[in-house]
C-alpha cells in the first residue's frame, strides 16, 4: 500500500501557532484565564466565528482530548479555522470556553453553547477561556498515541 | 402486631361514633392512638399542616404572579398528602378495630401467606404533549392562553409534585424533568399520575394587581371577566376531587384568594407499565374546553417508569455452604461463602471477598428457569441437599449445595421459595436489573433533540439505544454543518492544496463528501457564498481527479439515502470551470472503503491521497452555490458520520502512520502527535459544532 503524502500544512490549525509564535511562548504556561474578543464575519446570510467547540453536560466528557480531568464536561475550542476571527483575536484549540457575553458554559448542553456563540444579532462575542500550555496539550496526545 | 397483608377494610359508615370522633378532630386523644405507626403518621400529618399554613401565608403575601402558583401548588400539594396521611390513619385505626373484634372471634391462625418483597419505584422523564390548532401553534394569533401545570404523583402513601412548568400556545409538550423515586413499593402497585393546571392569566390575579384596585375590579367586573374569575376562584364542575374518589374526610380546608389548581388529566400506572425504557400511556382527561385551566392535550403520557425491587438489589441470604458441581468429581466439594442476589447466587471463597468486591469464585444463576429442589437426606450425615438446575446452551448443569446443619438447609430453601415467589410477583423487572438514576440537583439535558411532537419520539422509540441513535443523527447534522462552513475558508487552503499537488503522483482525489441524512433544522446555516468558488478552481485543475471518472461508479446503493435529496450541485473540482455543477448520486459505502483504505484521521487535518480509491465516491453538495474543495476533513467526517449506515466503519484512528509519508517530509513527532489528537477528535463519539 502506498503511503500517502502528507502535507506539511497537517494540521493547519494548530501548526500555526507551533511554528510561527516565538520560542518563548512554547515554554510552559500555567493555566491562565484569558479574555478573548472575536469580531465575527459575515459570510453570505451567516455570521461566523472560525472555530469548533465540543463539550457539553449531554456529551462523554471522556471523549475530550484536551481535558485535563476526564470528568470535565465544559466547552472546549476543538478547531481553529486558520485566518478566521477567533484565530485572529488569538483564540486557540483546547481552550475551555468559561463565558460568553457573560453566560456561564461551565454546565450547559452542546446544542446550548452553539446557541450562544451563533445568536444572530451579536457582532462580537467577548469570550473568556482558561489555557493550557500548549507543550501539555501536545504531550498528552503523545502519551495517548505512542509512535508506531 | 401488625400484619402486613392485612387488607381488611370496613367502611366507617356515616355518621357513625368513628367517624364523627375523627370529624371532630378528637382523634389524637383517642384511646386508638397508641401505636408508634399511629404517630409516625400523625407526626407527618401535622408537619403537613405546618407547611400547608406556610404556603397559605406566602399566598396571601407574595405579590408576583410567579410565586403565588409555587405557593398554590405547595399548597396543592400538602392538601392531597394530608387527606392521604389521614385516610391511611383511618385505614389503620378501622384495622386495628377489625382487629381486635376478629382476634376475639376467630383463631388467628399463623398468617403463612407469602408476601413478595418490595422494591423501589422511578418515574422519570414525563412528557405530555399538546395539540394546539395549527392556526394558534404557528402564527400565535390571539392573546396568549398561559397555564401553569404539575404532576402530583402517588404510590402508597407517598406524594410527590415535579417542579412546576409554564405552558402556552409555543410549547408542544410539557416536559417534566423530575426523577421521582417511591422507595418502598410492592407489586401490585398503582401509581397514580395526576396533571393539575392553573390559568395564568393577569386578568383575576388578585396577587398580582394592589389590594385595593383588586378589590375595586373584582366587585365590578363585566359578565364574561367575572365568570372567569369566579371559576377560577372557586373549584367549579370541572375539578373534581384530587385523591381518586376516597371519602373526604373534614378538614379546615382554608380558602386562600389566590390561583387555584385544577385536576386536567390523570392516570394509573402499574406493574404492567414497568419497563426499562420510555412507554406512552394514555391519560384520562378531566374538564372540557370551558374551564379556564384547559389545555389541549393529545391524551398520552410518554415517561419512563423503572422498578428495582429488593430482591434484585440487596442480599436476599448468605451463609457458608459445600457446593459440588454433580457430573464433576464427587468427593470435591468446594467450601464457599454464598449470597444470594438478584439473579445469582454468588460463591465467594471467604466471606471478607464479599465486603472487598472481590470477583465470586462462581456464581450459580437462579431465575426464572433455575429448578431447586431437596434431594433424599444423605445417609451420613443425615442433612437434606439442595440441588440447583440450569440450563446453559443445551446442557443441564446441577449443583449441589450441602450446608451445615437441618436448620441451614431449611433456612436456604424458605429463602429460595420466597425469592421464586418475589420473581414471580415482580416479572418484567427480574429479568434485568433496571436503572434508576437518582435524582441529582443538576440534571442534565437529555441528548433527545427536543423535537417537540409524540411522533418524533414513536420514531426514535424503534431503536434499540436511544441515546446512540440520536446522537448519530446527532453527529450526522454536525457533520454536516461543519461541512458546509468549511467550505468558506481562506484562501491558505488553496496554496497548500497546490503544493500537494504538484508532487503528488497519483490522482488526488477531491471529495466532496455532504451527508445529509435528515432535515436541519436545528442549524441555521446556509451555504457559503459563492465567490468562493473561483478560488477552488486552482484546486480543480491542479487536483486532476482522474476520479473524476470514478464517480460515475456508485458502488453499493446505499438505503438509507432515500432521504437525500438529488444535489443540485456539485463539485467543480472535477472540471474547470468552478461554476460548473453536476447532480451525482451519493454512495456512502463505498466512499468509507476508499476513505478507510486510506487511513483518515480526525477532522481538520489536510492532505491528498495517493492511492486511487477502490470505489468512486463522489458525495453530493447538498446545497446548492456551494463550492466544493477537497479537504481530508471532509473526508474523514463523512466517514465518522457514515459509520451509523454502514458497516464498514472506518476507524480512522487505526491507520494513522501507514497514510503519511512520502513524498513529503516525515512529519515530526510534534505533527504527528498533533494528528492523533485530530484521530480523537472524532465526532462520533464527541459531538462537534462550528461556529
Amino acid at each position: 500500500m502506498t503511503p500517502l503524502p502528507s502535507s506539511p500544512h497537517l494540521c493547519f490549525s494548530f501548526h500555526s501557532p507551533v511554528f510561527l509564535v516565538p520560542a518563548c511562548l512554547l515554554l510552559k504556561m500555567p493555566v491562565h484565564c484569558q479574555r478573548i474578543e472575536i469580531q465575527k464575519l459575515q459570510q453570505g446570510d451567516n455570521l461566523i466565528l472560525g472555530f469548533s467547540i465540543g463539550g457539553g453536560i449531554d456529551q462523554d466528557p471522556g471523549q475530550n482530548p484536551f481535558s485535563e480531568d476526564k470528568t470535565d464536561k465544559g466547552i472546549y475550542v476543538t478547531r481553529i479555522t486558520p485566518g478566521g476571527p477567533a484565530d485572529v483575536a488569538g483564540l486557540m484549540m483546547g481552550d475551555k470556553i468559561m463565558q460568553v457575553n457573560g453566560w456561564d458554559m461551565t454546565m450547559v448542553t452542546h446544542d446550548r453553547a452553539r446557541k450562544r456563540l451563533t445568536k444572530k444579532n451579536e457582532g462580537v462575542v467577548r469570550l473568556l477561556v482558561t489555557r493550557k500550555s500548549l507543550e501539555e496539550v501536545v504531550k498528552q496526545s503523545m502519551n495517548k498515541y505512542p509512535r508506531q | 402486631m401488625f400484619c402486613r397483608n392485612q387488607t381488611a377494610r370496613a367502611t366507617v359508615a356515616r355518621g357513625s361514633a368513628l367517624e364523627m370522633e375523627i370529624r371532630r378532630g378528637k382523634f389524637r386523644k383517642s384511646v386508638f392512638l397508641d401505636t408508634s405507626q399511629d404517630s409516625d403518621i400523625q407526626k407527618k400529618i401535622d408537619h403537613e399542616i405546618r407547611m400547608r399554613d406556610g404556603a397559605c401565608k406566602l399566598l396571601a403575601a407574595c405579590s408576583q404572579r410567579e410565586q403565588a402558583l409555587e405557593a398554590a401548588k405547595s399548597l396543592q400539594t400538602c392538601s392531597t398528602r394530608i387527606m392521604a396521611y389521614m385516610s391511611e390513619l383511618q385505614r389503620m385505626k378501622e384495622a386495628q378495630v377489625m382487629q381486635k373484634v376478629t382476634r376475639r372471634s376467630s383463631d388467628a391462625g399463623p398468617m403463612d401467606d407469602r408476601l413478595p418483597c418490595k422494591g423501589k419505584v422511578a418515574i422519570s422523564d414525563l412528557r405530555i404533549p399538546l395539540m394546539w390548532k395549527d392556526t394558534e401553534y404557528f402564527k400565535n394569533k390571539g392573546e396568549l392562553h398561559r397555564c401553569a401545570v404539575f404532576c402530583l404523583l402517588q404510590l402508597g402513601g407517598e406524594i410527590f409534585d415535579t417542579d412546576m412548568v409554564i405552558v402556552d400556545r409555543t410549547l408542544t409538550d410539557i416536559c417534566f424533568d423530575n426523577t421521582i423515586v417511591f422507595k418502598e413499593a410492592s407489586p401490585g402497585f398503582e401509581l397514580r399520575v395526576e396533571l393539575y393546571s392553573c390559568c395564568s392569566e393577569d386578568d383575576y390575579s388578585a396577587g398580582s394587581t394592589p389590594r385595593k384596585l383588586a378589590s375595586k375590579l373584582s366587585s365590578s367586573l363585566g359578565r364574561s371577566a367575572g365568570k372567569k374569575l369566579r371559576a377560577a376562584m372557586e373549584p367549579g364542575p370541572c375539578s373534581p376531587i384530587s385523591n381518586g374518589g376516597a371519602s373526604p374526610l373534614l378538614l379546615p380546608v382554608p380558602s386562600v384568594a389566590g390561583p387555584k389548581y385544577h385536576l386536567l388529566a390523570y392516570t394509573t400506572l402499574s406493574l404492567s407499565n414497568v419497563q426499562d425504557s420510555f412507554r406512552t400511556h394514555d391519560l384520562t382527561i378531566s374538564g372540557n374546553e370551558e374551564c379556564s385551566y384547559w389545555l389541549p392535550l393529545y391524551g398520552s403520557m410518554c415517561c419512563r417508569l423503572a422498578a428495582q425491587p429488593h430482591c434484585m438489589t440487596q442480599q436476599m441470604i448468605s451463609g457458608r455452604l459445600k457446593v459440588k458441581q454433580c457430573g464433576g468429581d464427587p468427593q470435591s466439594s468446594t467450601k464457599v461463602y454464598a449470597v444470594l442476589k438478584g439473579t445469582s447466587l454468588f460463591c465467594y471463597h471467604q466471606q471478607e471477598d464479599v465486603e472487598a468486591n472481590i470477583e465470586p469464585a462462581f456464581t450459580i444463576a437462579v431465575n426464572k428457569e433455575t429448578r431447586i429442589r431437596a434431594s433424599e437426606k444423605d445417609p451420613h450425615s443425615n442433612v437434606q441437599n439442595i440441588c440447583i438446575s440450569n440450563q446453559y446452551g443445551g446442557e443441564e448443569v446441577t449443583h449441589t449445595l450441602t450446608t451445615e446443619s437441618r436448620e441451614d438447609t431449611h433456612r436456604w430453601m424458605e429463602a429460595f421459595w420466597q425469592h421464586f415467589y418475589d420473581m414471580s410477583q415482580w416479572k418484567q423487572c427480574c429479568d434485568d436489573l433496571m436503572k434508576i438514576e437518582l435524582p441529582s440537583p443538576r440534571k442534565p439535558a437529555p441528548a433527545t433533540p427536543k423535537q417537540g411532537s409524540l411522533y418524533h419520539e414513536m420514531v426514535i422509540e424503534s431503536s434499540d439505544d436511544l441515546s446512540s441513535t440520536v446522537s448519530d443523527i446527532l453527529a450526522r447534522r454536525m457533520q454536516e454543518l461543519e461541512l458546509r462552513s468549511q467550505l468558506g475558508t481562506s484562501s491558505t487552503w488553496m496554496s497548500v492544496f497546490e503544493e500537494n499537488s504538484a508532487c503528488c503522483p497519483h490522482p488526488c482525489t477531491s471529495h466532496l463528501s455532504g451527508p445529509r441524512p435528515c432535515t436541519l433544522h436545528q442549524l441555521s446555516r446556509s451555504p457559503v457564498s459563492p465567490h468562493r468558488c473561483p478560488q477552488l478552481a486552482l484546486l480543480s485543475s491542479d487536483a486532476s481527479l482522474t476520479s473524476d471518472s470514478d464517480s460515475h461508479r456508485s458502488t453499493s446503493p446505499c438505503s438509507h439515502h432515500h432521504g437525500w435529496p438529488e444535489p443540485s450541485s456539485n463539485f467543480s473540482l472535477l472540471s474547470s470551470s468552478p461554476s460548473h455543477l453536476r447532480p451525482r448520486t451519493l454512495s456512502l459505502d463505498a466512499k468509507l472503503s476508499t476513505l478507510r483504505g486510506r487511513g483518515y484521521g480526525g477532522g481538520g487535518t489536510f492532505h491528498c491521497s495517493c492511492q486511487p480509491p477502490p470505489s468512486s465516491l463522489l458525495a453530493p453538495l447538498p446545497i446548492s452555490s456551494r463550492s466544493p474543495r477537497s479537504q481530508r476533513s471532509t473526508q474523514t467526517t463523512l466517514s465518522c458520520s457514515s459509520s451509523t449506515s454502514s458497516n464498514s466503519s472506518s476507524n480512522s484512528e487505526g491507520s494513522h502512520s501507514p497514510a503519511e509519508g512520502a513524498p513529503f517530509s516525515r512529519p515530526s513527532m510534534a505533527r504527528r502527535s498533533l494528528r492523533n489528537l485530530r484521530a480523537r477528535l472524532d465526532p462520533r463519539n464527541w459531538l462537534q459544532s462550528q461556529v
